[in-house]
């Protein structure tokens, strides 16, 4: 059985154990999950604290919510779906661009390096990584939300049909012009030096 | 959207035929301007895939799961939790059994001691239990089975220990969608599927062993034993 198969088949489990009253076992669901529901939080909103508030908000309402999974679906895709919603609404109040970049962000990418790389290079791609980090906070919350969950979250677009309830043909749309508007700014990037 | 974004959108997305693939690699390699806009989009897609993840600190974690995994109760809390608590006998032949014999020799002892007030004692518990279960080499255990499934309007089992008639055994509705039944087996391993509607079958997605049932699908095994 592939691996997330059988990861599909635990989380229907221990989705069954918490029904029946068992909290530790949707304890292990959020140890399996927070990582995913932070950093796609923290994505939409560029703030690491507001990020793990929105992660709380997400697992406390699956969990009150739980007798309504429905198990034709994977776990994964409906936490995605009210981290999404969460997100969005969390935007609409606080509109976009008003978060501040977050310090701990520069610490975990220090930590992310690894020693193979020449100081040259490892300058460079961290550049990258943290002009792209700032052009996706730059991106429409919509066409945000499309490009992380297809390109750093590495969904199908059909598992993200079913997460924001919108068809393909849009999503694919969303997920280009994300792409399209990055790669001008990571260009113009380049240009500058 | 132009005939080049077209292609090298479905590029990106993995929707062209090995063919066209071809073609466009071919045509990546002649036109310098194609290439240019395809490695710049790639290149966006390559760095997103690789983007830091950020680990989720021990406060959040332990403040998450505070508020849905309830603290251990005091020692205090817990004796009187032990001495209050609502039981349920689980009965089996074998403890009826042992429970008819304690029962016998106890009423044989006061019988040896005070016949005359003893004597008109029923014995009743022995015949009751056999009619209930059978044979003493005849035991039965008793297997939950759970099938969590809130859009369901019916669920039923059909096994080898009910002659794979789903009509025969239904499951109960409970809260939150989950649908069960409690069944009396005799030790021994069953095959069985859960039927949902009167018409879909299902394998059990908790069963721990799965087996092939000879038309390409997986039947559930349950093992029974004392």
């Amino acid at each position: 059985m592939p691996l997330d198969r059988q990861d599909e088949r635990s989380d229907a489990q221990l989705v069954v154990r918490s029904l029946a009253q068992d909290q530790e076992a949707f304890g292990q669901l959020i140890d399996r999950h927070a990582s995913a529901i932070v950093n796609l939080s923290y994505r939409m909103v560029g703030n690491r604290a507001e990020a793990e508030d929105l992660a709380q908000e997400t697992f406390l309402a699956a969990y009150k919510a739980l007798s309504t999974f429905r198990a034709d679906s994977k776990f994964s895709t409906w936490l995605y779906r009210i981290a999404t919603n969460k997100c969005k609404d969390w935007l609409r109040v606080k509109r976009p661009g008003q978060g501040q970049y977050d310090l701990d962000a520069d610490e975990s990418l220090d930590l992310y390096v690894t020693e193979d790389r020449t100081p040259e290079l490892l300058l460079s791609q961290q550049q990258v990584a943290e002009e792209l980090e700032r052009a996706i906070q730059r991106l429409p919350p919509l066409y945000r939300e499309a490009f992380l969950l297809k390109h750093v979250e590495g969904l199908s677009y059909e598992e993200m049909e079913e997460i924001l309830s919108i068809n393909g043909d849009t999503l694919k749309m969303r997920v280009y012009k994300g792409r399209v508007q990055l790669s001008r700014e990571l260009a113009a990037l380049n240009q500058m030096r | 959207m132009n005939e080049h974004d077209l292609v090298i959108q479905r590029f990106l997305d993995h929707e062209l035929s090995p063919e066209e693939r071809t073609a466009f690699l071919r045509a990546v390699d002649a036109n310098s301007d194609l290439r240019r806009r395809w490695l710049n989009l790639e290149m966006v897609a390559a760095e997103a895939a690789q983007l830091p993840k950020i680990v989720p600190s021990a406060q959040f974690l332990s403040r998450l799961k505070a508020q849905v995994i309830p603290a251990p109760p005091s020692l205090l809390a817990r004796l009187c939790a032990a001495v209050t608590a609502h039981r349920t006998l689980e009965w089996n032949f074998a403890g009826a059994m042992a429970a008819a014999c304690v029962a016998v020799v106890a009423v044989a002892g006061l019988l040896s001691l005070k016949p005359e007030r003893i004597v008109e004692v029923p014995v009743t518990v022995t015949p009751a239990q056999t009619a209930s279960f059978g044979a003493p080499s005849d035991p039965k255990v008793f297997v939950r089975l759970i099938l969590v499934q809130p859009n369901a309007q019916s669920v039923s089992v059909a096994g080898d220990f009910n002659g794979w008639n789903p009509a025969q055994t239904k499951l109960d509705r409970t809260d939150g969608g989950v649908w069960t039944v409690t069944i009396p087996l005799k030790p021994g391993r069953y095959e069985y599927m859960f039927v949902v509607n009167g018409k879909q079958w299902i394998a059990d997605p908790l069963a721990a062993e799965d087996a092939g049932d000879g038309f390409g699908s997986q039947n559930a095994v349950l093992d029974v034993a004392i």
